[in-house]
């Protein structure tokens, strides 16, 4: 049969190797907040295997399923039959785009992110009193959670690197355009360009990413080559964290969760670890954490498209901070902080803070 | 039946019409009860119009009796997943069927008790499913299977009548067994609503050791041995030569070069006792003429072995597009037998396969990988399939050992329980359900004259 899309062609051996088992069911976020099977990556798989026996067309009425998946990547890297459901649906969504398919909350990203240079169409944007595009060892580059919905942690965040006396500079940075990717769209390439310009402009040797997204799009994506080839390394905040010796220590019972752009998409779970460990003696971890974290609820466009089974997500993950009695609840995604922070309910007693934020209070507390 | 409980989107249809099995059929619709009182007018309501209707767990089934081949109406019964009383004094645990297994255990664990049959599927299934099912695991030779542990049930009857059946009493002699009857009874008979389940104290040593053998005949016989050296493992799994084989070169896992592989696993409550047993099998697995025998020291040792065998499935799924994994048992003595029986068998399809599963309670898992689309393919493990039926009820077997009969397996229902017992089947079949709105089309329960 021929191959109407390109779901078709690139993934179709993994869509029938699906077993079906529906072992992803224990992993899969939207599932666990609503569950519906239909949205379980299990679901998803079924619909795309009759689309391609030709038993049905991608339609409108799939959009409810197929745009609502966070990416946590949580169904993958426990498939038995090693279905990469995450890139899958990647690809359908772009499939769905081009036939006039989408979300129209996805369809307003793209048309946003012509206009702005951020994916809340934001005018203004809070500047933190920061010199910019100058000289420096390092960029530091926030993404558009940090500027504007999580400007708090992000000033935290400066003034701890302030503290560190690390050489850094902002530059005048645009939305680094991985989203769009994620929702059916293609990166665009104008704020890729104005983006490794003014990197490319600072002579910094190494970009220090805020945003666990940021620093995969930068570091992975190919319209950034460029950086790489230039010899400019892009590191998480968290793994330039780990090398500094912090002289601040607290009592408080805390925890972490692991984002799943930088745990299970990244792989990194232990270099947070290290620093937590070395300022908090009474560190414990949640029910499910490393690879098997649960997803806090606001990846994959769905805190946009999806925002009342997004928070149910972020509750059930913050039910496990409960559960080990934390009074402090770390993560190192500002999207997570803010989609937990939306959750939260009264009678949540811990706060939430990212790690450079946490150190950087305990540091001016001391 | 309140608006937010049902659908007929295409989305959940679709969803609806799979299980874990080969088989698939649309529904027309699909509702989510809420309590014992919604699923009682859902069904009163089905049978007066004559309404198919399907309940189903966590659709992890591998006999296709979650599917809906009447179409009608799914009962998605995971909503009703409440964990309604744990009485440790009593030893029980009384549940909604929509509580998923490992929920239950991780409620258990605090009070150092067990719900033991564990099957494979134990992350994702729901409790409902495994009563439906007769559920069992790799603790069968020990601890037994679902039926051990169900005391009692609420049922919604295709009628709307809610009955009790059972007690919470460890023992009972009261009647007929109604309980049994629904266990296993695959959702044909009516829709459990509440299972009362009896529990175990958890043991908390655990000792896991490895054996291999050059030929699968030694390995058998070291299987029925076991059972003379009066030491029950906790766990007894079998791996064939294809499943080493498979593991080796597409699970690059580091295992010997052999016919076959035992892992066995004792528990107890001190580690002497543990050990003590692990000696005596180790005994049995050297007179047997084991090539080599590993016992774990350390927590990753034990991982380790536990993931040679957990990972049979997803390695082996990955070699076709499709597989069929079988279930059928035999008496433990028969084991020999029917791992040699279903290699000849297989082997004369062409087509990959792995025969593992649990020895001790002469349960095994042969799997036979093939390309669906190709209906050559598919005509060749139809016939060995059947094949393999033939030859488990020679041997006095079973056509599932914890699977359940669905549709997969109901052309053989006969072939296994002769044509009274069938007729009986049918004919409470009838007495519950006389319009056959429930689960229709499984277990071979349709026809009543004596086809």
């Amino acid at each position: 049969m021929e191959a109407e899309y390109d779901f078709e062609t690139k993934f179709r051996d993994q869509i029938l190797q699906c077993s079906r088992c529906g072992f992803c069911q224990a992993h899969c976020p939207v599932f666990g907040a609503t569950l519906r099977p239909s949205y379980n990556a299990r679901g998803k798989m079924l619909i795309l295997k009759e689309v391609i026996d030709k038993k049905l067309d991608l339609r409108n009425e799939m959009i409810e399923t197929l745009f609502q998946c966070t990416d946590c990547a949580g169904c993958s890297k426990s498939c038995p039959s090693g279905v990469n459901v995450p890139e899958i649906i990647k690809q359908v969504r772009k499939d769905m785009v081009n036939i006039g398919i989408c979300h129209p909350a996805f369809e307003a990203l793209n048309k946003v992110l012509k206009k702005h240079t951020n994916i809340y169409a934001e005018a203004e944007r809070k500047e933190f009193n920061k010199k910019k595009i100058g000289r420096a060892q390092y960029v530091y580059f926030v993404g558009c959670v940090g500027y504007y919905r999580e400007s708090e942690a992000t000033l935290a965040s400066l003034k701890l690197l302030d503290r560190l006396c690390v050489d850094y500079t902002l530059i005048d940075e645009v939305c680094c355009s991985g989203p769009l990717e994620d929702v059916g769209y293609p990166i665009n390439e104008d704020l890729v360009q104005k983006n490794m310009g003014l990197i490319l402009s600072t002579g910094a040797q190494k970009v220090i990413t805020n945003c666990p997204y940021c620093f995969r799009t930068l570091r992975d994506q190919p319209q950034y080559a460029a950086l790489k080839e230039r010899g400019i390394e892009t590191i998480h905040i968290t793994q330039f964290l780990k090398e500094f010796d912090l002289s601040v220590k607290t009592s408080k019972k805390v925890t972490y969760h692991d984002s799943c752009d930088l745990g299970r998409h990244c792989g990194i779970y232990e270099e947070p670890r290290d620093t937590i460990r070395k300022i908090a003696k009474n560190f414990v971890e949640m029910r499910h954490h490393h690879s098997e974290a649960l997803c806090c609820g606001a990846g994959g466009g769905v805190r946009g498209g999806f925002p009342k089974n997004s928070i149910k997500m972020a509750r059930r993950r913050l039910i496990e901070a409960e559960e080990v009695g934390a009074e402090v609840v770390l993560t190192d995604c500002n999207s997570c902080r803010h989609n937990f922070s939306n959750a939260k309910v009264r009678r949540h007693n811990f706060k939430i803070y990212t790690t450079a934020q946490f150190i950087n209070e305990l540091l001016e507390a001391g | 039946m309140g608006q937010q409980n049902v659908t007929d989107l295409l989305i959940d249809l679709v969803s609806y019409s799979y299980d874990a099995s080969d088989h698939n059929h649309r529904p027309e619709a699909a509702i989510w009860p809420i309590d014992t009182e919604h699923v009682s007018r859902i069904l009163s309501l089905a049978n007066e119009q004559r309404i198919a209707v399907t309940p189903r767990g966590a659709g992890t089934g591998l006999s296709g009796g979650a599917i809906p081949v009447f179409g009608g109406l799914v009962l998605d019964m995971c909503r009703m997943n409440k964990i309604l009383d744990i009485r440790i004094p009593d030893r029980l645990t009384v549940v909604q069927p929509g509580v998923v297994y490992a929920d239950l255990e991780r409620a258990l664990a605090p009070y150092g008790f067990f719900f033991p049959p564990d099957p494979a599927s134990s992350s994702v299934c729901t409790l409902g499913g495994n009563v439906a099912t007769n559920a069992g695991g790799i603790r069968g030779a020990k601890y037994g299977v679902t039926r051990d542990y169900v005391l009692g049930l609420e049922v919604v009857l295709p009628d709307g009548r809610i009955m009790k059946t059972g007690s919470d009493c460890i023992k009972s002699s009261s009647g007929y067994d109604l309980t049994r009857m629904f266990v296993g009874s695959e959702g044909t008979l009516g829709v459990i609503t509440q299972i009362t389940l009896k529990i175990n104290p958890k043991p908390t040593s655990v000792e896991t050791g490895l054996a291999w053998f050059s030929r699968l005949s030694d390995a058998g016989y070291a299987v029925s041995d076991i059972m003379h050296s009066g030491i029950i493992p906790s766990a007894l799994e079998i791996l064939d030569d294809n499943t080493i084989k498979v593991l080796r070169e597409h699970g690059k896992m580091n295992l010997p070069d052999a016919t076959a592989i035992i892992l066995v696993e004792t528990d107890g409550y001190t580690d002497t006792e543990t050990a003590f047993q692990m000696g005596k099998i180790s005994e049995v697995f050297r007179k047997n003429a084991a090539v080599g025998i590993r016992v774990a020291n350390s927590p990753e040792e034990v991982n380790e072995f536990w993931q040679t065998r957990k990972l049979i499935g997803s390695i082996a799924a990955q070699l076709r597009n499709s597989n069929v994994s079988e279930d059928v048992a035999v008496p433990i003595s028969k084991v020999p037998d029917l791992l040699t029986g279903i290699s000849m068998i297989v082997r004369k399809c062409g087509l990959p396969f792995v025969i593992f599963g649990h020895a001790g309670d002469g349960n095994l898992h042969p799997r036979i990988m093939f390309d669906r689309s190709d209906p050559d393919q598919t005509e060749r493990v139809n016939k060995a399939v059947d094949a393999i039926f033939r030859l488990t009820c020679e041997l006095k077997g079973t056509l599932t050992g914890e699977h359940g009969i669905g549709l997969a397996k109901a052309p053989y229902l006969k072939l296994e329980h002769g044509p009274i017992a069938v007729e009986m089947m049918r004919a409470i079949k009838r007495l519950f359900d006389p319009n056959n709105i429930l689960n229709p089309g499984k277990m071979n329960l349709e026809s009543s004259d004596g086809s």
